[in-house]
């Protein structure tokens, strides 16, 4: 069965299927796009099931000729992208369960987009194929745009228009170097091809993988986003409707990362080993930079924001630090960074249906009212400050620890982000959820109910889980992990930290709680 | 050999003209109907002539008129496209008060011009063509004969039309001087190098960009776009364009071998192109009338096509020139539709809430839009792809980041209209919208398939287009 296939391409029937439905029956619109994420969810569960983490190939692989001249259809998973797919397709029933009482207006072309976002998103971690994966890397930033433009905030239209332009300029660089990427493989060898293995195995100048590199890598940055290529991400945090900064924060900043990794390593190690120390420096900056702040933010939904912007950095210097523990830390972050971002501003989200305001002022005693709800915020707090026993620890003290065996400095810099979020996360919630009900309307606030529970339990299952027993996640990921550290790291005779020892400072992260 | 096979879809196409002109003193007025449909059976009956040529390189009156499969494939491109634009035109043409028949016989004569400009390796049969085009095109532009616009267009369209027939022919005549033959394929290194060849060439190119409106030629072509009915103006964007840098790519292409002066005519050509994509992008942004703006567009467009003229790319060049026209013909489609009674509504504000209102339409249009920025999975995304990629490959990795450039501002206009479709409320009176229009549904329908038939499944048209291109070399 082509899995992977069926997995990437029914959020695209179920988006066209749509179209033709009558858009006055809401709840059959609204059933019909949910069913189709859950079983895409459904779906994508073999990918986890029936994956061999013991070997660093990608797998359940499809592969068929699509317009000649090296562009072809070409799509897999291996221990990099694995969970990034599954994060997306785990994610998405959830956005949709969560923005059913929050849309009303045009509810067709909102389910619409975001099944055609979750098509875009799925392609862009299972292509394998350079020109496929620019394909599908634009396709999604389309229904972002309309998204965030058309059921966002005031200021939408303003915010829309920079994160497409950001991206864009970016993007539009990085088609350019492909291109150059592409010929150079053809004077090299005399055949077309956008494959990545093929392109991988091509030695570019020096000189050229610098502006290669530099393409590549501005692409990515911005989508990350990595300072100072940040200040599209605020703006669109804080217009996108709830389920529109979930899938923001969870899916399409990993494309960034994911980039990387994928790409822009790989591709030019040459390169990317001379700008490490810039791109280091640049992360830490995110990190403390962002951190600040957040500490400032008068709005609950832009604090959040910001603080993506410092993890973003913490999961960035990690992939920089290019060792076994940091490479693997980086994904599992990336993972846990969407769990507990997604689900910080699901509760923003919830907080917002009921006073209809975000800024922390207007809050204060709401635990009082809504006892319920402020145990699932606390977690969300906790798991994105990386308390032990939730994902978050996991992931940073992985992320530490390969940032502490590349550089020293780099770790003590960068354990500020534990400082830091803990500040502004426990300082906000004790700001708007504890002390006397300063507001008369929160006395008229309702607890959660079933559906808001039903979208928040899933995600604190699964930032259990990986908080108590990582290694369900992490084996999958140790031959990839190493395969591409090898490759990276393979001209410069680095001492490789070796998967197994990495598996087992986690698992000590998760014992000691 | 018989002169017939070459000749058939000239002849079938100019009789059809001349039946469709005497039959319109015969129908009503409320029967004009009829004159679309009997152009289209001509065109159809052309369309069939045509195909049967393909792969044969017929010929006439000793090579004045050849069929390459290159013409072939341009040839069944202008047909769609003229076939498009008459049934755009059917209910517009009533709507806004000028159904008097001769839309239909102009538009056939002018694609008759268009058929002898790219079937044609002798520059005094393309000349010929050129100026069947442009006299019937100036007529088309002023149509609407109440409207201020239209007839400014007109004559703007004239008198800059004639100016560049001008320098052509001074061209011509210079080139022949010094070439010693009209005939492109004689063309010798010997005979291009001489300076009086050279003067020629320069004249020559410099009607040609007034023709297809680069930088610095392009003022008149905003003008005449905007005050031309909106089917007319779909189809100025298409055929002359598509004939136009056709004409040049066959008169380049000897011109980039070996012996030829190269690097001077290659420069000048490249700064054009690099120009014209900018100003054009850079102007079209400060445009608060989406008609305008695509006229802008379209110069913008020109500068990539440019692109594929200079680095021989003739594969390239025609597969951009189908997608440009499903992607044109269906933004100037919906324009098409957009106002009634002599008024049309193309400023940005009557698109306030459109995409609310009219969600089909809204959502064809932004297609339309986002195909033409430029954005995959259309077929606006891959001509890009190839034009740009081959670029590349042949060296011009410059020119290429300044076409992103321009693709990247183009973005931003062509989303603001998105904007105003999908994230504005409408202030004032709602622009009325006329969409009982089966034909231009009809239209818009197949733009949309083709958009996406290019963007995903092209490869078939890739195969014709690379053998068609092989034709020429």
């Amino acid at each position: 069965m082509p899995i992977l296939s069926l997995v990437t391409f029914l959020p695209l029937a179920g988006a066209v299927l749509l179209l033709f439905l009558p858009r006055e029956n809401k709840g059959l619109l609204y059933g019909l796009a949910l069913a189709f994420a859950v079983g895409v969810f459904l779906l994508s569960l073999p990918l986890h099931l029936g994956f061999d983490g013991g070997t660093s190939d990608p797998q359940f692989i499809e592969r068929s000729n699509w317009l000649g001249l090296g562009i072809e259809y070409h799509v897999g998973v291996d221990g990099l992208s694995l969970y990034l797919v599954l994060l997306t397709t785990f994610l998405m029933p959830l956005a949709l369960l969560a923005s059913w009482s929050y849309i009303q207006d045009r509810l067709k072309e909102y389910l619409f987009f975001m099944l055609l976002l979750e098509t875009g998103m799925i392609g862009v971690f299972v292509s394998l194929n350079l020109f496929l994966f620019y394909v599908f890397w634009e396709a999604a930033l389309i229904p972002m745009y309309f998204l965030i433009g058309m059921w966002g905030g005031k200021r939408r239209v303003y915010a829309t228009t920079k994160f497409v332009l950001f991206t864009m300029a970016g993007s539009l660089l990085m088609l350019v170097a492909m291109f150059v990427l592409y010929a150079a493989f053809f004077q090299e060898t005399g055949t077309y091809s956008f494959a990545l293995a093929d392109l991988l195995s091509l030695t570019v100048a020096p000189k050229l993988q610098t502006w290669l590199f530099l393409a590549f890598a501005l692409a990515f940055a911005i989508k990350v986003p990595m300072f100072p290529f940040h200040t599209w991400l605020p703006d669109a945090h804080v217009e996108a409707p709830t389920a529109g900064s979930v899938i923001l924060a969870a899916v399409l900043l990993k494309m960034g990362a994911y980039g990387f990794l994928r790409f822009a390593f790989p591709l030019f190690p040459d390169a990317a080993a001379k700008f490490l120390p810039v791109l280091a420096v640049l992360a830490i900056i995110g990190i403390i930079y962002g951190g600040f702040m957040a500490l400032v933010q008068k709005d609950v939904k832009s604090l959040v924001a910001y603080s993506s912007v410092s993890h973003m950095g913490l999961i960035m210097l990690a992939l920089f630090a290019g060792n076994a523990a940091g490479v693997q830390g980086a994904v599992i972050q990336m993972v846990n960074h969407a769990l507990s971002t997604g689900m910080l501003f699901l509760c923003v989200g919830i907080l917002y249906e009921r006073a209809h305001t975000r800024l922390i002022k207007d809050f204060g005693g709401v635990s009082r009212q809504m006892p319920v709800f402020a145990a699932f915020f606390l977690i969300a707090v906790l798991s994105s400050l990386g308390l032990p026993g939730l994902n978050g620890f996991v992931g940073e003290i992985l992320c530490l620890y390969g940032a502490f065996a590349a550089h020293k400095l780099w770790a003590i810099l960068a354990v500020t982000t534990v400082i830091l979020a803990a500040g502004y996360l426990l300082w906000m919630f004790r700001r708007v959820m504890h002390g006397p009900i300063s507001n008369e309307k929160i006395r008229g606030f309702r607890d959660l109910d079933g559906r808001e529970i039903a979208v928040l339990i899933p995600i604190v299952i699964l930032m259990l889980w990986i908080g108590i027993h990582p290694s369900t996640f992490l084996r999958k990921m140790d031959a990839s992990v190493a395969q591409y550290v090898n490759r990276i790291k393979g001209r410069e005779k680095v001492f490789v930290v070796k998967p197994p020892a990495a598996r087992v400072a986690a698992e000590e992260g998760g014992g000691t709680k | 050999m018989s002169v017939f096979p070459a000749l058939g879809p000239l002849l079938a196409l100019t009789a059809g003209a001349l039946v469709v002109i005497l039959a319109d003193a015969f129908f009503k007025r409320d029967k004009k109907d009829h004159l679309a449909y009997l152009s289209l059976t001509a065109i159809l009956v052309t369309g069939w002539l045509a195909v049967r040529l393909w792969g044969r390189n017929a010929e006439a009156f000793g090579g004045m008129l050849r069929f390459d499969d290159a013409a072939v494939f341009l040839t069944v491109l202008l047909l769609v496209g003229t076939a498009f634009v008459i049934l755009l035109g059917m209910r517009y043409i009533v709507r806004q008060g000028m159904n008097d028949g001769e839309f239909y016989g102009l538009l056939l004569l002018a694609l008759a011009g268009l058929l002898i400009m790219v079937s044609s390796g002798n520059f005094v049969a393309i000349f010929l063509g050129l100026e069947v085009l442009s006299v019937s095109s100036y007529a088309l532009a002023g149509l609407k004969r109440g409207d201020e616009r239209s007839t400014e267009a007109a004559v703007k369209y004239f008198l800059i039309g004639s100016f560049a027939a001008a320098f052509i022919v001074m061209g011509l005549a210079l080139l022949f001087g010094g070439a010693g033959t009209l005939e492109l394929a004689e063309i010798t290194p010997a005979g291009a190098n001489s300076p009086l060849a050279l003067a020629g060439l320069a004249l020559v190119l410099g009607g040609f960009a007034f023709k297809l409106a680069l930088v610095p030629f392009q003022m008149w072509q905003p003008d005449v776009y905007e005050g031309a009915p909106t089917p007319v103006t779909a189809f100025f964007v298409v055929g002359p364009k598509a004939a136009g840098f056709a004409v040049l790519l066959r008169l380049l292409l000897p011109y980039w071998q070996s012996g030829f002066k190269r690097e001077a005519v290659f420069a000048v050509l490249w700064a054009v192109a690099a120009a014209t994509m900018l100003v054009a992008s850079l102007v079209a942004l400060r445009q608060r009338n989406v008609k305008r703006m695509l006229a802008y567009s379209s110069i913008a467009n020109a500068g990539t096509i440019l692109i594929a003229v200079l680095t021989s790319d003739a594969a390239g060049l025609l597969f951009y020139l189908a997608n440009y026209l499903f992607l044109s013909i269906g933004a100037f489609g919906v324009l098409a539709a957009l106002g009634r009674d002599g008024v049309e509504r193309t400023n940005l504000e009557d698109f306030a809430g459109l995409g609310a209102r009219f969600p089909w339409i809204g959502g064809l249009f932004a297609v339309f839009l986002l195909g033409l920025a430029g954005f995959p999975p259309t077929g606006g995304f891959l001509a890009k792809f190839y034009v740009f990629s081959t670029a590349v490959r042949e060296g011009h990795a410059v020119l290429v980041l300044i076409a992103v450039l321009s693709s990247l501002i183009s973005v931003y206009y062509y989303l603001r209209v998105v904007v105003f479709m999908y994230m504005r409320k409408p202030e004032g009176e709602e622009a009325a919208v006329d969409f009982e229009n089966p034909p231009l549904l009809l239209v818009l329908f197949l733009c949309l398939y083709g958009v996406f038939q290019l963007g995903l499944f092209p490869s078939n048209v890739l195969a014709l287009v690379r053998h068609a291109a092989e034709s020429l070399f």
